[in-house]
């Protein structure tokens, strides 16, 4: 079913590129020599790159560096907000290879753009080993605890302390490998990883926990595997829905059909659209989608073209008009010649236009660069702390404290409050119809002020319903029409029903190719035809009865989105590449302030980032190829999971349902998980300044430190999962 | 009490057959997927 989406999406190239890059990147460096690369005039290479996994500005900041200080590369950005990466190098002094190698030494899994990252299995395992050998340890460790106050014979303390250190052993050296290797390699860097002080206690710990183990003191293993479970489950927690936002979304989109009814000498054939070449001659009935682009030989019709121009109006066909793969034929019947099959119709160049322009150069956002902060100030307090107490003399005391500070002021509860948050709003949003590919995407709502909507298919359906009719003459035409799967019959027909019309039964009815349809109502013959675009004509015996207006509607939960929106304090414009008098009705309708008509798809972009330029944050809605550009350039890309396949793969969320709702709850879910976030920074730093501080002065022994660890990380847990509960509030 | 010489060692080698089989099933793919399959019926 998947395979015939995507085949029939016309996106074949999707296989392609998953075929040929299927060794995904991660250690091996295998597969990247295939990698089609940008080679300038000045004979550097150029490639763009998505990295999966960064959690903080710091993150950037380190990969940047990392980077831009191995020989051979020129330039090298990597982009936040959209975790994608750019570089630049001289192909004689480095290759793709070791640089991918690079980012993924330092925990970071690079891919290409357009292709879907996939569950890091390694991580998961890494956790589940670690998260078993930490319960075991927890559960050893309870009586060794307990022995403080009772006394435990010494040679059972001995074995709940080896079967600890047994099990804190592969916790240490293999589960908490990806923390050393992160470290290690900012350090030959010079650059400090978050990732540091992390590996540095669990050195520490295990280092000492192994001397005490042989000594018969105290070890704090379970505190080394708690400490590496928990940072490991945080990790896991990120970039999960990513994948599935993507695969939904594409299931929902729109497609090309897979099959098309080709003429032979004799006949007519249906064969399968990859089969097609140019010159074929395709059969195209009403209500069909075109597979190829190609040109009008025979025949005349309405197509609608709304999956490339935006816009639902059909147009006029005839001999020698040029449709285009994914539009649809409304009515009438023909006979097309192909002019272009698969990867060359306009269709996929503007969806493999869209894919690069999806990679768009971003500025940083304001977020926490204080984590490489953190990391200098924990280790620099820490070998104060150790410098201190030896001076003292106290060297017992030294070991302690340090042990404790490396412990307590653990960024876990820093590193989690992100994470943690931001997956608690990206389930909410979720669960109302709203999936973001990455956190980022749904952090940034919370900073924009103005909200650009898409008219077809975004505040309209994007469908053809009844504008104007009288009643009777929908009670005959749905006659005629009910059995019917055209578009234009369904319309009537929902119309019918929704006007609680009982349905006539219609007799003899016959559908004549380009006359219209034939037929006996309450005893009277009808012919129902096409009139002027958009119009369709009812007529009787004798002569034209009424006519039925055709167009596109507001969603009937629009107005009462928008006036959310609007009361929420955000800009809201409508743009339209349609006529100012429709563009002006439908935002009248749907209650929106701003009106931008008479937009072309590049137009859309431009107004955008003028926009953007006048310094504020733009999210832009919409669906169709035409808005791609759009969706790109805005700083949030929404698309509505309804519309073009190509539209969803640039954006940052895909809405999954026939409404704007999901929008409001979108913007929601950002406001609240970033409070919670915030909120969770100020605690967690407080946090560590009273904790640390303490630790340092000798007040907190390394279990307290252990318990104060995890109560930490609890607290900002707690904060997250006030996530949705805060988004309730703010409904009410 | 000197049956926790046993037992504990017991409890670790049963415990690190599970840890072992869940290994396997994360290398089986059992894991990477967590979302789509329940709905799979309702998609075709």
């Amino acid at each position: 079913m998947a395979a015939a989406i995507i085949r029939g999406a016309g996106l074949e190239r999707y296989y392609e590129e998953r075929a040929e890059y299927a060794p995904r990147p991660g250690p091996a460096r295998h597969g990247w020599e295939s990698v089609p690369v940008t080679t300038l005039d000045d004979g550097t290479a150029e490639v763009r790159l998505v990295l999966d996994g960064l959690r903080c500005a710091s993150c950037v900041w380190v990969t940047e560096h990392l980077l831009q200080q191995t020989p051979g590369v020129e330039e090298a950005t990597v982009s936040y907000a959209t975790g994608r990466a750019s570089l630049r190098w001289q192909p004689d002094t480095v290759d793709l290879g070791v640089l991918a190698g690079k980012i993924s030494a330092l925990g970071y899994r690079p891919r290409l753009l357009g292709e879907e990252g996939k569950p890091d299995r390694g991580l998961l395992i890494r956790l589940g080993v670690a998260v078993f050998c930490a319960m075991n340890i927890m559960m050893l460790s309870v009586p060794l605890y307990l022995g403080w106050i009772t006394s435990l014979e010494p040679r059972y303390e001995a074995l709940f302390r080896w079967a600890s250190l047994l099990l804190a052993t592969p916790v240490a050296l293999w589960c908490a490998e990806p923390f050393f290797s992160g470290a290690i390699q900012g350090l030959k860097n010079r650059v400090l990883h978050m990732d540091l002080p992390i590996a540095i206690a669990v050195a520490v710990l295990y280092v000492h926990g192994l001397i005490a183990t042989f000594v018969g003191a105290d070890t704090y293993l379970d505190s080394l595997a708690m400490l590496v479970a928990l940072l490991l489950a945080g990790r896991m927690l990120e970039g999960r829905g990513r994948r599935r936002a993507a695969e939904a979304a594409l299931s929902l989109a729109a497609s090309v059909p897979a099959t098309v009814r080709r003429r032979t000498e004799t006949g007519v054939e249906t064969v399968h659209a990859d089969e097609l070449e140019q010159g074929d001659l395709l059969d195209v009935g009403a209500g069909e989608e075109f597979a190829v682009d190609g040109t009008v030989v025979e025949g005349t019709g309405a197509v609608r073209m709304a999956l490339i121009t935006g816009e639902a109006d059909p147009v006029a066909m005839g001999v020698g008009g040029e449709v285009v793969a994914g539009s649809t034929l409304l009515d009438g019947t023909l006979t097309v010649r192909v002019e272009r099959v698969g990867s060359e119709t306009t269709l996929q160049r503007m969806a493999a236009e869209l894919r690069t322009a999806a990679d768009r150069p971003v500025r940083l956002t304001s977020t926490d660069r204080i984590a490489p902060w953190f990391t200098g100030a924990t280790l620099l307090v820490a070998s104060l702390t150790a410098a201190g107490w030896l001076l003292a003399g106290n060297s017992s005391t030294a070991l302690s404290a340090t042990v404790a500070v490396l412990v307590v002021a653990c960024p876990c509860a820093l590193a989690l409050s992100r994470p943690l948050a931001a997956a608690a709003g990206l389930g909410a949003a979720a669960r109302r119809g709203l999936m973001f590919r990455s956190a980022d995407g749904l952090l940034e709502l919370d900073e924009v002020q103005t909200v650009a909507l898409d008219k077809t298919g975004t505040v309209t359906r994007g469908e053809l319903t009844v504008v104007s009719a009288e009643d009777e003459i929908i009670r005959l035409a749905a006659g005629l029409e009910r059995f019917s799967m055209h578009p234009i019959a369904r319309a009537i027909v929902a119309e019918a029903v929704e006007r609680e019309i009982p349905l006539p039964k219609g007799e003899d009815v016959r559908e004549e190719a380009g006359r219209g349809i034939f037929g006996r109502v309450d005893g009277r013959e009808w012919r129902l035809m096409a009139g002027s675009p958009g119009e369709i004509v009812l007529h009787g015996d004798d002569g034209e009865m009424g006519r039925i207006v055709l167009g596109d509607a507001v969603r009937p939960d629009s107005a009462e989105a928008v006036a959310l929106l609007v009361k929420q304090g955000l800009d809201v414009v409508l743009l339209s590449g349609d006529h100012e008098a429709v563009a002006r009705r439908i935002a009248d309708q749907a209650g929106i302030p701003g009106v931008e008509a008479r937009v072309d798809p590049e137009g859309k972009a431009e107004w955008v980032r003028a926009r953007q330029a006048t310094g504020k944050r733009v999210a832009f809605a919409g669906d169709g190829l035409n808005d791609g550009p759009a969706l790109a350039a805005a700083d949030v890309g929404i698309a509505m999971g309804t519309g073009a396949a190509s539209s969803v793969l640039v954006a940052d969320g895909v809405i999954s349902a026939w409404s704007l709702m999901p929008l409001v709850a979108g913007f929601r879910a950002a406001a609240s998980a970033s409070r919670a976030i915030r909120w969770n920074q100020v605690r967690s730093i407080g946090y560590n300044i009273v904790a640390v501080s303490a630790a340092a002065a000798g007040l907190i022994n390394p279990l307290i430190a252990a318990i104060l660890m995890p109560a930490s990380s609890a607290m900002v847990i707690w904060g997250a999962s006030r996530v949705e509960a805060s988004m309730e509030n703010s409904q009410a | 009490m000197n049956s926790i010489f046993f037992l504990i060692p017991l409890a670790l080698v049963l415990g690190g057959i599970f840890a072992f089989l869940f290994i396997l099933a994360v290398r089986d793919g059992q894991f990477d997927d967590l979302d789509d399959p329940p709905e799979r019926i309702l998609h075709d």
